[in-house]
C-alpha cells in the first residue's frame, strides 16, 4: 500500500477510494494521499464501472480505527518506522464529497465492449452520453481522482466553444472553468460577496465577457461610477480598465444623469434627463420608505392622477403653492393655486396633500427632472439597447439612495414596457426577435428587499421577464435582505466570501446539497475565490476567479480575433 | 537445506507438536522456524516454547548442594529425559508448493525435525502474503508478540541477505492490519517488535 504521508499526488493517480455514504449523506472517500493535497471545494471524479461521477469536496474528516490509536502518542514507545506503519493503518482521512452529476463513460477503452458501445452510439441506437443529475452511487472501493482539464471541460464546456467564457480556474490544478454566457443570460443571476471580496472586479469580468460575446445588450446602473471609465483600485492602487475604455464608444456608451453631468471630470456620451411627465405615481409610491410617506399618499396620488392625468400630475402638483392663503370675506382661505385649495376641491384632506407636497420637494428640486428636456433621453437609452449597444448609466454626483431608486426603477419600467411590446409583436410575426437585455443592479437589496420588491419592476423582471428577453444581474453584499421570491428565481449564483450566516443561507436557498455547501461558502478566501451555483452551472464548483487586468483584455481581444470570420464580414459588406 | 536433525517428534496434533532432543543436539532457539519432513512434503512450524523437565535424580542432585562439575555434566549429557520443544504449525509444503494453512495431517511420532536455513526461511516467507501470521495471532496460549518478534528478526535477516530489505516493513504492516481491532494485543506485539528492531 502506498504511504499516504509521503506519496505525491499525481494527477492521473487515484487519491482514494469510496468507503461509504450515499446520495443524501454524501459520499465518503478514504484518502490514500496526504490530507493536505486535497482541499475543500476540489472537483473530484469517481470512476465506477461504466460511469463517472462528478462531485465536489465538502469536508475532510480525520478518523481512527480505534479512538485509542488517535489518542495515544506512540512516538515515545515505538521506533519511528513502526509508528509510521501503525499510523498508516490505523489513522485516516475521509474526504466527504457531494455527488452532483454522472456520465456514462462506457466499457474500458480499446476493449471490444467499448467498440460495440461506441458503435451503438454512432448508429443512433444509444443516446449520446451526457452529464445527468446523479441518481445512483458508485460501488464500494471505486477509485476517486482529482479532476483533470478534460473532466472540467466535459462538465463546464470547452473554452474554445463560442459562448463559453472562462470565469476562473480550479484552485489546485488551475484548470479553466467556463460559464455558458448564453445560458447565464436566460435567467436572472446574482453576484454576492461581502464588501472587499471582489464583487466589482468579478462583475467587470462577466460584463466584459457579455459585451465581447455580443449576444445581449447590457444596462448597468453604475451607482458608484466605477464600471465605465478607467479607475484606480482602492487596495492595490493599480489602474483598473473601464468597460468603455476597453470596448470603445461604438459598443459601450456612458450615460450621465443630469444635463450637466460629468463623471470624474469627463463628459458622458449623452445625458439622461427626465421630463415631468415621466414621473408616475408608482415611482413615488416606491419611494415610500426613502421619503417617509404616509398611508394617505396613495389616495392623494390617485386624486392627482384623476384630476391631471398620468402625464400631467407631477407638473401640476409641483406648481401648486404650499400654504399660500388669501383673505376672503375677512377670513384667510387657501389660495386657488395652493395645495390645500386643490385638496379641498378634490375631497383630500389638506394636511395629507400638503404633507405629500412637502415631502416631494426633494423630487421637485432634482435638477435632472425638468419640464421640457431637449430630447427623450429615456427613449435614447432604450433605442441604444435595442440596437445592441451597451449602456453604463453613471449617477455622477447623484449618489443618494433616492436618486438610485427613482432612476433605476423608472428606467426599468420603461424598458419593461418596450420589451414586452417588442416580444408580443415578435410573437405575432411582425418584427424580428428582440435583443436579449441584461440589467445590472448594484446594492440590489435596496430595490429588492421584502418591502420594495412587490412595488418595483425588478421583482417582476426576476420572476417573469425571462420570457420577454430581459433578465437581471444583481450584485449585493447582503443577499439575506433580498426578497426570498426573487432569490429563488435566480438561475446562476456567483458567490464570494460571506461572513453572515443569514447571507450564506440566503444564497443557498432552494439548492440541493446546501447543507454541505454552507461550510464551504463560509470558508472561501476573502478575495478571488468564488463558488458557482445554481441552474446556470452544471454543478457547484469553487473557482479562483480570473484577474481583471491588461492580460485579461489581451485574451478577450484574442478571442475577438478568433471569432472574426472574414467570409461573413465580406458578405455583410458586399451582399451581391 | 540443513540436514542435521534437531530432534524427534514426541506428540502432535494438527495445530502443533512437541519435539524432544538430547541436550547435546543442536537445538533450535525460541522463535526458530523448523520443518518436519513427511511422506508427502514438509510441515513448517515455529518454536514457541522450550522446556526441560525434571526427574527424580535431578531433584536429589539439586537438593544435595556442592556438586562437582563432572556430576553436573554427566547428568546433562547422559540424561534420559529429553529437552522438549513446543512447536506451532504455520504451514506445509507438498511437492515444494508452500501453503500457509495448517497441515492436512500432523507428522508422526519420532519424525525428525530440522532447523530451517535462511533459504528455507526466504522461500516460506515469500510464499503467499503472510498468511501464517494468523496461526500465531489466533493462539492465546502462546506469547504472540515475543514469538513474532523473534521470528521477524530471523526472517528479516534472511530477507535482507536475499535482497529484500523492505520485507520487514511489509510484515509489520500486515501484523498491524491483523491486529488493528485489538488495541491491547497490537500494543503488546508492536512493543515486542519495537524492542527487537530499535531505531
Amino acid at each position: 500500500m502506498a504511504d499516504k504521508n509521503t506519496e505525491k499526488t499525481n494527477i492521473n493517480s487515484p487519491i482514494g477510494y469510496v468507503v461509504g455514504g450515499g446520495l443524501k449523506a454524501n459520499l465518503h472517500i478514504r484518502l490514500t494521499v496526504p490530507a493536505y493535497s486535497v482541499q475543500e471545494g476540489s472537483f473530484i471524479v469517481i470512476k465506477s464501472g461504466d460511469w463517472q461521477f462528478y462531485s465536489i469536496a465538502t469536508d475532510l474528516q480525520l478518523g481512527a480505527i480505534d479512538p485509542r490509536f488517535a489518542d495515544d502518542k506512540m512516538e515515545n514507545r515505538l521506533p519511528p518506522n513502526i509508528v509510521s506503519l501503525l499510523q498508516d493503518q490505523t489513522l485516516y482521512t475521509n474526504l466527504v464529497v457531494l455527488p452532483s452529476l454522472m456520465l456514462e463513460s462506457g466499457p474500458k477503452l480499446n476493449s471490444p465492449e467499448h467498440t460495440l458501445w461506441q458503435e451503438s452510439i454512432d448508429n443512433g441506437e444509444k443516446e449520446q452520453p451526457r452529464p445527468l443529475p446523479v441518481k445512483t452511487v458508485p460501488v464500494h472501493h471505486a477509485k476517486a481522482f482529482l479532476a483533470n482539464k478534460g473532466n472540467i471541460a466535459e462538465i463546464f464546456g470547452k473554452e474554445t466553444v463560442d459562448g463559453n467564457f472562462v470565469i476562473g480556474h480550479t484552485r489546485e490544478q488551475k484548470h479553466p472553468v467556463c460559464i455558458n454566457l448564453d445560458k447565464l443570460i436566460q435567467r436572472s443571476s446574482g453576484i454576492f460577496g461581502a464588501t472587499g471580496s471582489g464583487k466589482s472586479f468579478l462583475t467587470r469580468i462577466i460584463l466584459a465577457g457579455l459585451i465581447d460575446h455580443d449576444q445581449s445588450s447590457v444596462l448597468v446602473y453604475d451607482m458608484h461610477n466605477e464600471y465605465g471609465l478607467d479607475d484606480t483600485a482602492s487596495d492595490t492602487g493599480q489602474n483598473v480598465i473601464g468597460l468603455r475604455s476597453a470596448f470603445g464608444r461604438t459598443k459601450v456608451q456612458i450615460v450621465g444623469l443630469g444635463s450637466s453631468a460629468d463623471i470624474r471630470g469627463l463628459s458622458p456620451d449623452f445625458n439622461l434627463t427626465l421630463s415631468y411627465k415621466d414621473i408616475m405615481p408608482e415611482d413615488v409610491e416606491m419611494l415610500t420608505r426613502e421619503l417617509n410617506l404616509r398611508e394617505t399618499t396613495a389616495a392623494t396620488l390617485d386624486a392627482l392622477v384623476q384630476k391631471f392625468g398620468r402625464s400631467g400630475w407631477f407638473s401640476a402638483f409641483k406648481s401648486m403653492k404650499h400654504g399660500k392663503m388669501i383673505e376672503q370675506d375677512g377670513k384667510l382661505t387657501p389660495a386657488p393655486d395652493s395645495v390645500a385649495f386643490w385638496a379641498n376641491q378634490n375631497g383630500i384632506h389638506p394636511m395629507a396633500a400638503e404633507g405629500l407636497h412637502s415631502k416631494l420637494k426633494r423630487l421637485f428640486n432634482k435638477p435632472y427632472i425638468i419640464e421640457n428636456p431637449p430630447s427623450d433621453s429615456i427613449q435614447a437609452v432604450t433605442d441604444s439597447l435595442k440596437k445592441g449597444q451597451h449602456i453604463i448609466l453613471s449617477f455622477g454626483k447623484f449618489e443618494s439612495d433616492l436618486d438610485y431608486l427613482l432612476i433605476s426603477n423608472l428606467l426599468t419600467r420603461r424598458i419593461r414596457t418596450e420589451w414586452e411590446n417588442m416580444t408580443n409583436q415578435f410573437r405575432n410575426g411582425k418584427v424580428s426577435e428582440p435583443r436579449q437585455l441584461v440589467i445590472i443592479i448594484e446594492e440590489a437589496h435596496k430595490l429588492l428587499n421584502r418591502e420594495m420588491a412587490v412595488q418595483t419592476t425588478f421583482s417582476t423582471i426576476a420572476r417573469e421577464m425571462r420570457k420577454y428577453y430581459v433578465t437581471l444581474l444583481i450584485i449585493d453584499q447582503r443577499p439575506s435582505q433580498i426578497y426570498d421570491e426573487v432569490m429563488s428565481q435566480l438561475g446562476t449564483r456567483i458567490c464570494g466570501w460571506l461572513g453572515d450566516d443569514d447571507d450564506v443561507h440566503a444564497v443557498l436557498s432552494g439548492l440541493a446539497g446546501r447543507d454541505a455547501l454552507r461550510g464551504m461558502l463560509a470558508r472561501l478566501q476573502p478575495k478571488e475565490e468564488v463558488l458557482l451555483l445554481g441552474w446556470g452551472v452544471p454543478m457547484p464548483i469553487l473557482v479562483r476567479s480570473r484577474r481583471y487586468d491588461a492580460d485579461f483584455y489581451k485574451e478577450i481581444k484574442h478571442s475577438i480575433k478568433r471569432k472574426f470570420d472574414q467570409k461573413t464580414a465580406i458578405n455583410a459588406l458586399y451582399p451581391d | 537445506m540443513n540436514d542435521i536433525t534437531a530432534g524427534r517428534l514426541l506428540r502432535s496434533n494438527t495445530r502443533g507438536c512437541v519435539v524432544g532432543c538430547h541436550v547435546s543436539q543442536p537445538a533450535p532457539v525460541f522463535g526458530s522456524m523448523i520443518n518436519i519432513p513427511t511422506k508427502t512434503g514438509k510441515v513448517f512450524g515455529l518454536v514457541h516454547d522450550i522446556h526441560i523437565d525434571d526427574d527424580g535424580l535431578v531433584r536429589q542432585l539439586a537438593a544435595a548442594g556442592n556438586l562437582p562439575d563432572e556430576v553436573i555434566l554427566d547428568n546433562r549429557i547422559n540424561r534420559n529425559v529429553p529437552v522438549e520443544m513446543s512447536i506451532i504449525f504455520i504451514g506445509y509444503s507438498i511437492e515444494n508448493k508452500i501453503s500457509h494453512s495448517l497441515p492436512p495431517r500432523p507428522p508422526l511420532s519420532l519424525d525428525e525435525m530440522y532447523i530451517c536455513d535462511p533459504e528455507d526461511l526466504r522461500n516460506f516467507t515469500n510464499a503467499g502474503h503472510f498468511g501464517y501470521f494468523r496461526h500465531v495471532i489466533s493462539r492465546q496460549d502462546i506469547p504472540a508478540g515475543e514469538l513474532l518478534s523473534a521470528h521477524l528478526q530471523a526472517a528479516s535477516t534472511a530477507q535482507k541477505v536475499g535482497g529484500n530489505p523492505n520485507w520487514i516493513n511489509e510484515a509489520i504492516q500486515e501484523i498491524i492490519i491483523l491486529l488493528r481491532d485489538n488495541h491491547e494485543l497490537m500494543t503488546n506485539v508492536l512493543g515486542a517488535i519495537g524492542d527487537a528492531f530499535p531505531a
